[in-house]
């Protein structure tokens, strides 16, 4: 412990933090705001892979059922759509932070570190909604893939798909939720 | 940002406040009721117009029952009729610039605990105190804790469900009228509106029915 703070020491945080200091609390929350919105589109990363997964797997479903590309076409386009909310969160979250942060109002009462880490701490959480489009993307693929083997069977298909697709949407929402609250309703601040 | 928060407005004549989604929820109910009073009251053996869509309802949330739970427990039809009308009117509230009340936890967290009462009642009702008692020690007794945990996430997961899309939908429909009132909000109603309010209606129903079922065998 001892050495770590001595490890710590030698890059001088005091003389960071005073070098802060000189800063007023409102232009830094709006730097964070910048970078914190930046943050928040990583997530983009998820729902690009997702549905590019779910064309090519619809695409070769196509290839081997040309008959039936409406069919396949159509549940390519609505589990895509699905995994859209992903980056549709992504995008809430980062214009919420450009916009409507209603933490650069906060910096009189509160610790500018405070409302900083919490900006930045709101565009990191919405990352976690990548594995939300990447998973809803792949059972688009497959739900395409299944309508073009079995077109008979196309309503249960979709309906299978549905469902799983909005549980695996349940993580996205938790980042959201994460994200909202550390803006509106945050607990440090009151 | 205008229109993203809740609201409160005071009834007159009584000394009460409520939310606006609480006063949207009231419009959606009168709505509702008075249009089954004139359905029933125009009932006739060759169906008009009105009592075609009416039995079209009806018929659809009977077709969605015995497929998702088995023709015995077409009994929950009536339920999953209501359900799906009142988050279809719900959802869709925000094409007459209403604010969504499904966008706001309360309400979504009160439907999910419906769900919840529903699920535990017919598990306890289908396989009695002890076979009901005993699920929870399934597949291994360890198990226990797991399973009491997926319990309690199950309405939690389907509240914020609900809520965090139609949520979505508020925030960023007030974004694109402030960007551009004019056009191209179109576009946004389209999606965030119409296909994901009828896609989240779906998915709630179905989650409903499907749980119901799980518990039961």
């Amino acid at each position: 412990m001892e050495l770590i703070w001595e490890f710590l020491q030698t890059f001088e945080l005091e003389l960071l933090m005073e070098w802060f200091d000189q800063f007023e609390p409102r232009d830094l929350v709006l730097a964070a705001s910048g970078l914190a919105a930046g943050i928040a589109m990583i997530a983009g990363i998820g729902p690009g892979i997702g549905m590019g997964m779910a064309a090519g797997m619809a695409a070769n479903a196509a290839g081997r059922a040309p008959r039936e590309m409406r069919g396949v076409t159509l549940v390519m386009l609505m589990g895509q759509a699905m995994a859209a909310t992903a980056g549709i969160f992504s995008l809430v979250m980062g214009l919420l932070i450009l916009y409507n942060n209603p933490l650069t109002e906060k910096g009189d009462t509160v610790s500018w570190a405070i409302l900083v880490a919490s900006t930045l701490g709101a565009g990191v959480a919405i990352i976690g909604a990548t594995g939300q489009g990447i998973g809803q993307g792949y059972a688009a693929g497959k739900g395409a893939e299944g309508v073009g083997a079995r077109p008979k069977w196309h309503p249960v298909i979709v309906r299978t798909m549905l469902l799983g697709q909005a549980v695996a949407q349940t993580t996205g929402i938790y980042a959201l939720i994460i994200g909202l609250l550390l803006l509106f309703a945050n607990p440090f601040i009151s | 940002m205008e229109g993203i928060g809740i609201d409160t407005i005071s009834l007159p004549l009584v000394d009460y406040e409520v939310t606006n989604t609480i006063f949207n929820i009231w419009i959606i109910m009168a709505f509702l009721v008075v249009m089954a009073v004139v359905v029933r009251v125009k009932l006739t053996r060759v169906p008009g117009k009105l009592q075609l869509v009416a039995e079209m309802v009806v018929e659809g949330s009977q077709w969605l029952v015995d497929n998702t739970m088995g023709e015995d427990k077409r009994g929950f039809a009536p339920y999953t009729m209501t359900l799906a009308l009142f988050l279809v009117f719900a959802n869709l509230s925000g094409l007459v610039a209403l604010r969504q009340p499904t966008a706001d936890l309360n309400v979504t967290f009160a439907l999910a605990l419906i769900t919840f009462f529903l699920v535990h009642y017919h598990g306890l009702k289908a396989k009695g105190g002890l076979g009901y008692l005993k699920s929870y020690f399934e597949p291994l007794a360890f198990m226990f804790p797991i399973n009491v945990v997926s319990e309690i996430a199950l309405p939690v997961s389907l509240s914020f469900r609900l809520f965090g899309n139609m949520l979505g939908s508020v925030i960023i429909m007030a974004l694109l009228y402030s960007f551009a009132p004019v056009i191209i909000p179109l576009i946004g109603h389209a999606y965030f509106d119409i296909f994901a309010g009828l896609i989240q209606t779906f998915i709630f129903v179905m989650l409903t029915l499907t749980f119901i079922t799980l518990k039961m065998e």
